[in-house]
């Protein structure tokens, strides 16, 4: 890892001290939530073709209200508006509109209390750089244990917005990055989007937890613990999702139908990992854009609980 | 990148030290050693020590990992053989150890803890032993665990973009203690 962000940023310095980065993390953190801003950035996955997108932001009340549309291939578009999230996707001239359980997108990377990820992660000033005609100033995160992946932000010199995000792995391999091509700050006068169609909330609050997790990776929380209804899935599971405030990772949980083989799945790429397993009578899938100590340690932790008033 | 220390001030345990000179002579044979270090490591590759055994069997495989087997053609099958045998077991986290306050207390400490941390690589809670299992069946499963899709494109909500789920690869797996 310090090799491959090393390769990024030449000149990268000594980290930061623990004070000086948490600062950095969350200026880098706010900028996207307190600025007005409309560009175009492109996202690439590894080697993979690359797509461009559409993104409109402006601070509300509730935190921000931002537009984010593809426009390569699909009709694809995700708004976030009232701290709600919703997908919306054109396919086969049927649109489907469904809530998101997260309400962020590039650049709003970093999480509400940014400055505690400088305990997992050391940070680093790199060179500056320019990014769609912007200078910026490169920011280094590389992780501290095993647990997450490293990145190299490029943070807008006045304002701190990322304008530039990489992520890359223990060999220094780049996973998956995001580059404004164009940007301009301020809100500027554009036509009212479509309003949403009504957009039941399809995940509710777990109710009992059949499943217990041991202990999780440093930093890791769970965040997220839904009964949701999935594509393709005839009964509801149960989602819950831990993270560190950048790296995410999903666990669903479902009745097992029949004797679960223990599998290990991995992309192209080994970005996002897989583990499904059996835990007492559930089937545990979890994945995440991970490195796969992380979603090992999780699925190695979890646990049966015996029901409540169960004989022990 | 491996890692190589040496600690002068006690005498390992001989599992430790065995476990020592093989990651030394691994580093070795990949040109990852630093010269101080390789100097009395290779004194030591003498006709008959244990050392040198190890560097020989670390030199075939990478030989035939780089392809130059070509003058031992049943070696890439012996190889291979041997590693269709050892499916990867999972095994639990370790419990992490509870941080003694004083550590944390001291600036010097702390920095200290930092720089040690980038020059040995992510590596200081490893979570899970990755093992042989003779028993266990091994190789790549062809078959995925049923339809995956459903949870890939939720686990979408938290991408930062929108983008369409990744092709996976799949792997048989035995979890340490479970029976799985």
């Amino acid at each position: 890892m310090l090799l491959g962000l090393a390769a990024c940023g030449a000149q990268a310095a000594e980290p930061l001290p623990p004070a000086e980065a948490a600062a950095w993390l969350q200026r880098m953190a706010d900028a996207p939530r307190r600025l007005a801003y409309e560009g175009v950035f492109v996202f690439q996955h590894g080697d993979a073709a690359m797509q461009s997108l559409q993104v409109a932001n402006r601070p509300a009340v509730s935190g921000k209200d931002s537009r984010l549309t593809a426009m390569d291939g699909l009709q694809r578009e995700v708004r976030c508006t009232q701290g709600v999230s919703t997908s919306l996707m054109t396919e086969g001239g049927q649109l489907k509109v469904e809530r998101r359980l997260n309400n962020r997108h590039f650049p709003d990377l970093l999480p509400v209390n940014a400055g505690a990820l400088a305990n997992w992660y050391a940070v680093r000033l790199g060179e500056f750089s320019r990014v769609a005609g912007l200078d910026c100033q490169q920011v280094e995160l590389a992780p501290k244990d095993v647990f997450r992946w490293g990145y190299v932000l490029c943070a807008e010199k006045d304002t701190a917005l990322p304008l530039k995000a990489a992520m890359i792995n223990e060999s220094g391999r780049l996973l998956m990055q995001y580059t404004f091509a164009e940007i301009r700050f301020g809100a500027t006068p554009r036509s009212a989007p479509a309003p949403l169609p009504e957009t039941p909330a399809n995940a509710r609050p777990v109710a009992s937890e059949r499943v217990g997790v041991k202990n999780l990776p440093p930093g890791f929380t769970r965040i997220t613990a839904v009964n949701r209804k999935l594509p393709n899935k005839s009964n509801e599971v149960e989602h819950w999702v831990f993270s560190d405030g950048l790296t995410h990772i999903s666990l669903f949980l479902e009745p097992a139908s029949h004797p679960v083989e223990s599998m290990r799945g991995q992309s192209k790429l080994g970005m996002i990992n897989m583990l499904t397993r059996q835990v007492g009578p559930m089937q545990a899938t979890i994945l995440g854009d991970a490195p796969w100590p992380a979603v090992e340690a999780i699925a190695m932790s979890l646990e049966a609980r015996l029901p409540a008033g169960a004989p022990r | 990148m491996k890692s190589v220390t040496t600690n002068s001030m006690h005498t390992p345990a001989p599992a430790q030290a065995h476990e020592a000179d093989a990651l030394a002579v691994s580093a070795l044979v990949d040109g990852e050693l630093d010269d101080a270090l390789a100097r009395p490591l290779l004194r030591r590759l003498a006709p008959g020590g244990p050392e040198r055994e190890c560097f020989r069997e670390y030199s075939l495989i990478g030989d035939t990992l780089r392809g130059l087997d070509h003058d031992m053609p049943d070696l890439t099958n012996r190889v291979m053989a041997a590693l269709e045998g050892e499916p990867t077991l999972l095994a639990p986290m370790r419990k992490p150890h509870r941080q003694r306050p004083a550590l944390w207390l001291a600036a010097a400490a702390v920095a200290a803890i930092t720089w040690g941390l980038w020059s040995a690589g992510p590596s200081p809670e490893s979570p899970a032993s990755l093992a042989a299992n003779p028993n266990a069946t091994p190789a790549m499963a062809a078959n995925a665990p049923g339809n995956v899709m459903p949870y890939l494109a939720a686990h979408q909500d938290f991408a930062q973009a929108v983008v369409s789920p990744p092709e996976m690869r799949f792997t048989r797996v035995t979890l340490a203690g479970t029976g799985q």
